[in-house]
């Protein structure tokens, strides 16, 4: 990976002058985009963010940074079949600011006009939108259906992907396939430090597109390849001999517990119709989890919308549910108070990453320039018992179980 | 600035052999849909920067040209394609055409002549 980067780095520094008539090779182009967004809710107990990988939230106190972020892409066309394009993303996110921030960055090979190979740092082609939820412009809401999307905190990964396009009937057919390592970090709940994970991904799509209708199918294979820091702690009390003398399962929890060489299987489908006046999209997924701390979950959403000149009204509803994850418990042969308040704290692990979420959303776009649009968007929670691991949780104390959050922004491309 | 009843005509090289193209295969290719004529040979699609652009969307889609924009902000951001070069006015885009044998653009009707090819009428 490592010269992947540097080859490209190579190319983008030193190619050669750059040239602005088409056919000359090798040309430049810089483009770029971002919103301006505020958010704010009715409740100081919980904080609301764009997705997991967010770790401070908004409440009713409002905030600018969950939505803001400023988007900048190179692409050169270095002849007619090589391509290479860099994208990075100033955005409130855990980890480090440079690295996890750069989304994109690779070298395109164009065998033939239908068929692309790609090698780099690829966006996580995961669901419809994984790949440009950072790009407020291209899409409707204010941000990406939040049940839906809130719970990936993958962003992009280091590898290849190969996609063809096939035109059948009056449509095109779209197969593609990808491959790679995934490096992120994500928040420590309750902490100010981050985790760093590794994972391995393999995945592909089919997506149709035909007139006014789009359609999706992906699937997406995530091996995990290291444990989990907030957790080595836990792993470590459980492995020790001390507590296995008085709790003789213990030690067999830490094979449940680990997040190490645990399998996540990604499954969607989605569908999208636009015909310019009226606009709907929905997307079903199931992620089928061996992992304690990221338990399987449903989830879909449907919106629907119409156009009355450069504004667009939309509503959108978004479920999404953890599947009970029940962790097998033997009891301690003397209850030692610490030994039984350990027991609790790993009855409690699943508890902690469950969603149980439902919306109701109403929002407005309005395209004031063909490069710019205003959004503002309302929507309301329904958060069930130990529901909220999208959002960010106090560590003690009750937390409402209904939300309204409002939000304004300003999207724009250049 | 073109009047909003402006009629438009889709150009291309005086060779060209196409006799003529749908909307919708006009469509395909300044969408990047399709990156070859119907005879297989490769075409370079010209847009306009000018107020032109605009009509040329709504008159081809029947879409608002900021749709054809989130469109292309989706395709350009995930690192699909690029959208097509874009010129500053007719006299530009009829001077590309005239020395790009592949190329294709649109101008306004009225500033056509037999220099290029008409591919399609808008109106």
């Amino acid at each position: 990976m490592k010269y992947i980067i540097l080859f490209t780095s190579a190319f983008l520094l030193f190619g050669a002058p750059a040239a602005f008539a088409k056919d000359v090779y090798p040309s430049f182009t810089v483009k770029g985009f971002g919103t301006l967004g505020a958010s704010g809710t009715d409740t100081d107990r919980l904080g609301f963010r764009r997705d997991i990988k967010q770790s401070a939230g908004v409440t009713n106190g409002w905030g600018f940074d969950n939505d803001s972020r400023l988007g900048l892409q190179l692409d050169v066309d270095i002849n007619k079949s090589w391509h290479a394009t860099a994208q990075w993303v100033a955005r409130n996110n855990t980890g480090d600011f440079f690295e996890q921030n750069l989304d994109w960055f690779f070298l395109r090979w164009r065998l033939e006009d239908d068929l692309d190979i790609r090698v780099g740092r690829m966006g996580f082609d995961v669901f419809m939108l994984s790949e440009y939820r950072n790009v407020g412009y291209a899409y409707l809401w204010m941000r990406p259906p939040h049940e839906f999307y809130a719970g990936l905190p993958v962003y992009h990964f280091d590898g290849a992907d190969i996609a063809k396009k096939y035109a059948i009937g009056e449509g095109i057919l779209t197969i593609k396939a990808f491959g790679g390592y995934s490096f992120f970090q994500v928040p420590i709940t309750n902490s100010s430090n981050s985790a760093a994970q590794g994972t391995t991904v393999a995945g592909g799509k089919l997506a149709y597109e035909y007139g006014n209708w789009n359609t999706r199918i992906g699937y997406t294979y995530v091996l995990t390849n290291n444990e989990f820091a907030a957790l080595q702690p836990l792993l470590d009390t459980l492995n020790s001999a001390e507590v296995n003398a008085v709790w003789p399962g213990a030690q067999a929890l830490v094979r449940q517990i680990a997040t190490k060489n645990k399998i996540v299987h990604f499954s969607s489908i989605g569908l999208a119709y636009d015909d310019g006046l009226w606009l709907a999209q929905m997307e079903a997924s199931y992620i089928d989890s061996d992992q304690l701390n990221y338990p399987s979950v449903a989830s879909g959403y449907f919106s629907a919308g119409r156009r009355f000149g450069k504004v667009t009204l939309y509503s959108l509803f978004g479920i999404s549910e953890s599947l009970h994850n029940q962790i097998e418990l033997s009891n301690p042969l003397i209850p030692v108070p610490a030994i039984v308040e350990l027991r609790n704290a790993v009855a409690q692990l699943p508890n902690s990453s469950r969603v149980d979420e439902k919306s109701v959303s109403l929002g407005l776009r309005w395209d004031v320039t063909e490069h710019i649009d205003l959004k503002t968007q309302w929507s309301h929670y329904w958060l069930g018992n130990n529901g909220a691991a999208l959002w960010l949780t106090p560590a003690a104390g009750l937390t409402p179980d209904t939300v309204n959050v409002w939000s304004v922004g300003l999207d724009f491309v250049f | 600035m073109p009047s909003a009843q402006a009629e438009l005509v889709v150009i291309a090289h005086f060779k060209n052999s196409i006799v003529g193209l749908t909307a919708k295969q006009v469509q395909d290719l300044f969408l990047g849909r399709e990156r070859t004529f119907p005879n297989g040979k490769f075409a370079l699609p010209i847009d306009q920067s000018s107020p032109l652009r605009a009509e040329f969307y709504e008159k081809l889609t029947g879409r608002p040209v900021e749709q054809i924009n989130a469109y292309w902000a989706r395709i350009m951001f995930t690192g699909q394609a690029s959208p097509p070069q874009q010129l500053p006015d007719d006299k530009a885009v009829l001077q590309t055409v005239r020395e790009n044998e592949g190329a294709i653009g649109y101008i306004d009707k009225t500033r056509v002549d037999n220099t290029v090819r008409v591919l399609l009428l808008l109106n």
